[in-house]
């Protein structure tokens, strides 16, 4: 469990930098660097004022059980939210002139958050559960073969997660 | 109503289009765990689908009117039922999002198509990126009236010639 810095929420008060016993607070880039941070110490948490600092759980428990009527209503949605998109996508293509297009690509954009917001809640909210591993396994099985298929990275995400 | 666990998952048909907002979403995910490198990839596999995603076939502004009627006359419908037989919190919250949002996409869509391009001539277009709420206005709401995130998730979308 290491410390993460929100910098929406980040005020500089700098307080981490002199907490931290290992000077992970202190980076260029202003996230900590996870390889010095010290699992659980939350020194740096509970010192900022601005409350920018949290633990990321390096585990996280089992994601619940999703109905299989549930998920199928959810995914039937996501099928129709990603067919919207896609209408919009190819209206917006198909025409010259601007605001049309800003309209299709709006419409595009927010159907395509909905869509995901279903898949995020049928079963696919956690990166590192056995739904997502098996969803990578069946794909890589099926597209391996196609030269375009980004076959590394699919191997890198089933190695990481 | 007899209660079936999904056991183990089997390969569903998804399309091209529908496997990137599955990877878009993980990629969201990642993200929010800072785990950077793992949403780096699943990016590479969403531009994989992006980039295949088919065509729809000859389709109109009408069909887009079309569809997003029958989210809000059944789709909702029935899995808000699903989802409240089952005490689903979870869905039922992506549920009461997503069928607002819609319902607001329904009245632009139908204004856009009595005013044409007087309705966003003059005036600025958001999407909240959190729940895909749109906003036509100068400035955005300083919470999304919809999932309540900080204005600073709702992103304007440009005007832009071909």
């Amino acid at each position: 469990m290491h410390a993460a810095r929100n910098i929406a929420l980040c005020t500089k008060d700098c307080v981490c930098l002199f907490v931290c016993p290992t000077g992970a607070t202190d980076t260029e880039n202003g996230q900590i660097d996870f390889s010095k941070c010290i699992s659980g110490c939350r020194l740096c948490v509970d010192a900022c004022p601005s409350h920018a600092i949290y633990l990321v759980p390096s585990t996280y428990p089992k994601p619940q059980k999703k109905e299989a009527e549930v998920q199928d209503a959810l995914f039937k949605l996501a099928e129709s939210k990603v067919s919207q998109e896609t209408i919009a996508k190819d209206l917006a293509s198909g025409s010259d002139d601007p605001v049309f297009r800003q309209l299709c690509k709006t419409v595009a954009m927010s159907n395509h958050i909905m869509a995901e917001d279903c898949y995020r809640e049928a079963g696919y909210i956690l990166p590192q559960s056995d739904a997502v591993r098996s969803l990578l396994t069946n794909l890589l099985e099926k597209e391996k073969e196609k030269v375009a298929f980004p076959v590394e990275a699919v191997r890198k995400l089933l190695e990481k997660l | 109503m007899t209660r079936r666990l999904r056991v183990e998952e089997e390969m569903r048909e998804m399309t091209y289009g529908e496997l990137a907002a599955m990877c878009t979403n993980l990629q969201k995910a990642c993200t929010k765990q800072m785990r950077s490198e793992e949403a780096q990839l699943f990016g590479v596999l969403a531009s994989y689908y992006e980039q295949g995603r088919e065509n729809s076939e000859e389709r109109t502004y009408q069909d887009l009117l079309k569809a997003i009627n029958e989210d809000l006359e059944s789709g909702y419908r029935e899995a808000n039922a699903q989802a409240s037989a089952y005490k689903d919190r979870g869905s039922l919250r992506a549920l009461v999002w997503g069928e607002k949002v819609s319902k607001l996409l329904k009245s632009l869509l139908m204004r856009y198509d009595k005013q044409k391009n007087t309705l966003l001539e003059n005036t600025n277009v958001y999407v909240c990126e959190i729940c895909g709420f749109v906003y036509v206005g100068e400035q955005p709401p300083s919470l999304c009236p919809i999932c309540k995130v900080p204005s600073f998730k709702i992103q304007a979308v440009q005007k832009e010639a071909v």
